[in-house]
C-alpha cells in the first residue's frame, strides 16, 4: 500500500477546519466492532465547517480521518446562520483562484461579476426568501459548455472571443438554483484529447504536481475542484473525460447515464457519446449538482424523460452507518482492467479500494468483459466520424473566427484550417475517412455492431453484479509532453473508460489511494460502474466508501 | 486471436502495435490489439489531401506530411473491427435501447435575444450574413 502523502504546516490552508464541536475521530468505533456504529452524518451536523473559513483562531484538528465534507451544506449553513457572506465566500474563492491560477491555469475567462451576484444572493439571504439549493456555490463551467455573455470558446482558436446569446440548460439551471459562474474553465479543444494541453490557448498543470497533466478533456474543470478555485465544476465526459481528469486530481467525478443531463448547449462533440458530468470534492456535493441538472429538456430530443429522485436525500436521510453498511452488494471487479499493461501501483490501490469495499460487507467477485479491447477502436471510430460532422458548422461564417480571403471555399478551409488545433483536424480527417462511400459498413458500422456487443456484456455482468469496479486509468497523471506526438499511445489510456460511454451507462469515480509521484504522491479513483439511471446506487456506495475510506487526505500541495 | 478469424482466411498476419502505457520505469507493455488485414478487404489507403478537400480543411503541405503517417497508423488500427465475427450483430445507433416517444410541437418559436445572434457573425450587413463571393470552380 502506498504511503499516505506527506503533510506540512503550509498545506494546512487547503485542509479542512472544523469548529471544536463536531464529533471528533475518537468517537468513532472501528468498523470491525461487532456493534452497529453510530456516527453522527457529518453534513447533519450543524456544526461541520468547511475548508471556506478563514477564522484564524479555528485550528484544524486530527487531519488524519476526516473525511471529506459536503462544501455546498456547509455554504448554505453559513448563510443561513448569517454567520458568512455571499460575498465572503466569493471573496474567499477569488482570491485563492488569484493566488493559484499562475501555477495551475485551470481558468480560460474568470466572470467580471462574481461579487455583484455574491451580493445579489446576500439581499436573497436578508430577505428571508427561500435559497436555492445552490446559492452562493462558486461553479466552474467547462468552456465548452454554453454561458450566455460569457466567453465559450470550446478550447479552440476558432471561437476565440465567441460568446453565445444562451445559456447552456444545465448553466440556466445551476443558476436558476442561485449558483455563481465563477468562470470557464480550460479543455482539451472540443473535448478531444486525455490530457488539456491540445487546449488551443493553455496548458493546465496538475495541482497535485504542476509538472504533470490534469488529465483530459475537462482537465481545467478538475483541476480547479482539486485546488478550490471553486466549489464544484460541471464538465463533459465523451470517452473518459470527466473520469479520467477525477483521477488524477483526486476529486469526485460522475458520469451521468446518457441522457440523464440535457445536452442543450453542450458543444456536440459525438452526439451519441457526449454527456454532461460534474466535479466536487465530495460524492454529496456531485450528487446535489446531480439533483440541479438532471432531468428532461424539450430542446434535448435526446435527453431521457426517466424521473429524477433526490440524489443528495440518500446520503442523507442515514443518520448512522451500520458496521456493514455494504452487507449484500455483490461488486465486479473488471479482470481485463487490473492485468498487464497497467501500473503496478494503481492495481495495488483498487486491490485496497475493493478490500475496503469488502471490510464494508460487500461482496467482491472477478468478471470479464467480452469484447472490452475492442472497445476503444469502436470508440474512436464512431467518436472521429461523428465529430467529423458536428464540427463542420465552425465555418466562419456565421460565428468564430472568419480568415480574410476572397473566395467562400478558401473562407471555410481557411478560417478551419487558422482556428482548428491539430488534434482536431486529424479526427475531422479519420471520421471523414471512415464514414466515406464504401468504407461506412468496414467502420462506421461495424463500430455500431461493436457497441450493441459492448452494451450486452456490461448488461449480461450487471445482472449478476450490482456494481462493477475497475482503476478510471491505467497510470497516475502523466508528465506534461509525454503523450504528445504519440495519438495511439494517447488513446491507450481511454481504455477503462470509453466502453462505459458506448453502453451509455452511468460511473462515479471516486479517490482511492495513491501512488508515487511528486511531492505529495498521486491521486488514483475508483470507477464504480452501475447500469442505466442507477446513480442513486453508486451515489450511495460512493459516499459510503468515502466516508470511511481511512488515512487518505486528497488535498494538494499548497502551490 | 479475435472470435472467427481462421489463419486461412488471414493473407497477413501483422501485429502492429504493442503499446507502452505505463510510464517509464514500468516495464509492463499493454497488448491492446492486433492488426489484420483480411484477404479481399483490402482498402486504399487514406488520402489526406484528398480527405482534407473533403472536410474543407485548407492544408498546409508540412501538414499533410506531418499527420499522413499517424492518420494511417490510426486507420490500420481502425482495422482490427474487420477481424471479428459480426455475423447476426444488429448495429446499435445509440446507447440506449428505448427511443423517447417524447416529441414537442411543431410550432416555431422565435428566439428572444436574436441581437446577440447577430452580433457574433463577422460580418452582418442587415438582413445577411457576407460571405465572400463563389468562383467557380474548374
Amino acid at each position: 500500500m502506498p504511503p499516505p502523502p506527506v503533510r506540512s504546516p503550509s498545506r494546512l490552508l487547503l485542509c479542512h477546519c472544523r469548529l471544536p464541536f463536531h464529533i471528533s475521530p475518537q468517537t468513532r468505533l472501528p468498523l470491525s466492532h461487532n456493534s452497529s456504529v453510530r456516527r453522527r452524518f457529518h453534513c447533519s451536523a450543524v456544526s461541520a465547517v468547511s475548508a471556506l473559513s478563514s477564522d484564524p483562531q479555528i485550528a484544524p484538528t486530527d487531519l488524519t480521518t476526516t473525511p471529506p465534507s459536503s462544501h455546498i451544506l456547509s455554504i448554505r449553513e453559513s448563510l443561513l446562520s448569517r454567520r458568512r457572506t455571499a460575498a465572503d465566500v466569493a471573496g474567499e474563492y477569488l482570491d485563492r483562484l488569484r493566488r493559484t491560477e499562475p501555477h495551475i491555469r485551470s481558468f480560460l475567462h474568470v466572470s467580471e461579476t462574481t461579487m455583484r451576484e455574491a451580493e445579489e444572493v446576500d439581499r436573497l439571504v436578508a430577505s428571508g426568501k427561500d435559497l436555492g439549493p445552490l446559492a452562493g456555490v462558486l461553479v466552474g463551467v467547462k468552456d465548452n459548455i454554453c454561458t450566455a455573455g460569457m466567453p465559450s470558446t470550446g478550447g479552440s482558436r476558432i471561437l476565440e472571443g465567441y460568446r453565445p446569446p444562451f445559456d447552456a440548460t444545465a448553466v440556466r439551471k445551476l443558476k436558476e438554483a442561485g449558483a455563481i459562474v465563477i468562470g470557464k474553465t480550460n479543455m482539451d479543444e472540443f473535448g478531444m484529447g486525455s490530457t488539456t494541453e491540445g487546449s488551443g490557448f493553455q496548458v493546465t498543470a496538475n495541482p497535485w504536481d504542476i509538472s504533470r497533466v490534469p488529465g483530459g478533456s475537462s482537465g481545467g474543470s478538475a483541476a480547479a475542484v482539486s485546488a478550490k478555485q471553486c466549489v464544484v465544476s460541471l464538465g463533459s465526459d465523451t470517452g473518459g473525460s470527466v473520469r479520467q481528469p477525477a483521477s488524477f486530481c483526486g476529486v469526485v467525478g460522475l458520469k451521468p447515464t446518457y441522457g440523464r443531463v440535457s445536452r442543450f448547449g453542450l458543444m456536440a462533440y459525438a452526439s451519441s457519446l457526449d454527456v454532461i458530468g460534474c466535479f466536487g470534492a465530495s460524492v454529496i456535493d456531485s450528487a446535489i449538482v446531480l439533483n440541479v441538472v438532471s432531468g428532461h429538456d424539450r430542446f434535448d430530443s435526446t435527453s431521457s424523460t426517466h424521473e429524477v429522485p433526490d440524489y443528495a436525500s440518500f446520503l442523507m436521510s442515514t443518520d448512522h452507518f451500520e458496521s456493514t453498511p455494504l452487507k449484500g452488494l455483490k461488486v465486479g471487479m473488471i479482470r481485463e482492467t487490473i492485468g498487464d499493461g497497467v501500473d503496478v501501483g494503481v492495481i495495488s490501490s483498487i486491490k485496497a479500494a475493493a478490500l475496503h469495499l469488502e471490510e464494508l460487507g460487500a461482496t467482491i467477485t472477478e468478471v470479464s468483459l467480452p469484447s472490452f479491447s475492442l472497445g476503444l477502436p469502436a470508440y474512436y471510430v464512431l467518436a472521429s466520424s461523428e465529430a467529423s460532422s458536428n464540427l463542420s458548422r465552425y465555418d466562419g461564417v456565421r460565428y468564430g473566427n472568419r480568415a480574410t480571403v476572397d473566395e467562400l471555399n478558401s473562407l471555410y478551409g481557411d478560417s478551419r484550417a487558422d482556428g482548428l488545433g491539430p488534434e482536431v483536424k486529424m479526427r475531422i480527417l479519420m471520421g471523414t475517412y471512415a464514414l466515406s462511400a464504401g468504407y461506412y459498413d468496414a467502420y462506421y458500422k461495424r463500430a455500431q455492431q461493436v457497441r450493441t456487443l459492448i452494451r450486452k456484456s456490461f448488461k449480461d455482468a450487471l445482472e449478476k453484479m450490482d456494481i462493477l469496479v475497475s482503476p478510471a486509468v491505467p497510470s497516475p497523471a502523466y508528465k506534461i509532453g509525454e503523450k504528445v506526438n504519440d495519438p495511439l499511445a494517447m488513446y491507450a489510456g481511454d481504455i477503462m473508460t470509453v466502453n462505459v460511454n458506448l453502453a451509455g451507462l452511468p460511473a462515479l469515480v471516486v479517490p482511492c489511494g495513491f501512488v508515487e509521484g511528486g511531492s505529495a504522491g498521486l491521486p488514483v479513483g475508483l470507477q464504480m460502474i452501475g447500469s442505466s439511471f442507477s446513480e442513486e446506487k453508486l451515489l450511495r456506495i460512493g459516499h459510503i466508501f468515502e466516508q470511511t475510506l481511512p488515512n487518505y487526505r486528497f488535498v494538494p500541495p499548497l502551490l | 486471436m479475435a472470435t472467427g478469424m481462421t489463419m486461412s482466411d488471414a493473407t497477413l498476419l501483422r501485429r502492429l502495435s504493442t503499446l507502452l502505457v505505463a510510464r517509464s520505469g514500468c516495464p509492463r507493455r499493454m497488448r491492446l490489439f492486433s492488426s489484420y488485414i483480411v484477404r479481399g478487404a483490402t482498402f486504399e489507403p487514406p488520402d489526406v489531401s484528398h480527405l482534407a478537400d473533403s472536410a474543407r480543411i485548407s492544408l498546409a503541405p508540412g501538414e499533410v506530411e506531418d499527420f499522413g503517417p499517424k492518420i494511417r497508423q490510426v486507420i490500420d488500427w481502425f482495422g482490427q473491427l474487420q477481424a471479428v465475427d459480426l455475423e447476426s450483430v444488429e448495429p446499435s445507433v445509440r446507447a440506449d435501447a428505448e427511443v423517447s416517444m417524447y416529441k414537442r410541437e411543431d410550432t416555431p418559436e422565435t428566439f428572444e435575444n436574436r441581437e446577440a445572434i447577430i452580433r457574433v457573425a463577422p460580418s452582418y450587413d442587415d438582413p445577411y450574413i457576407k460571405v465572400p463571393k463563389v468562383l467557380s470552380k474548374e
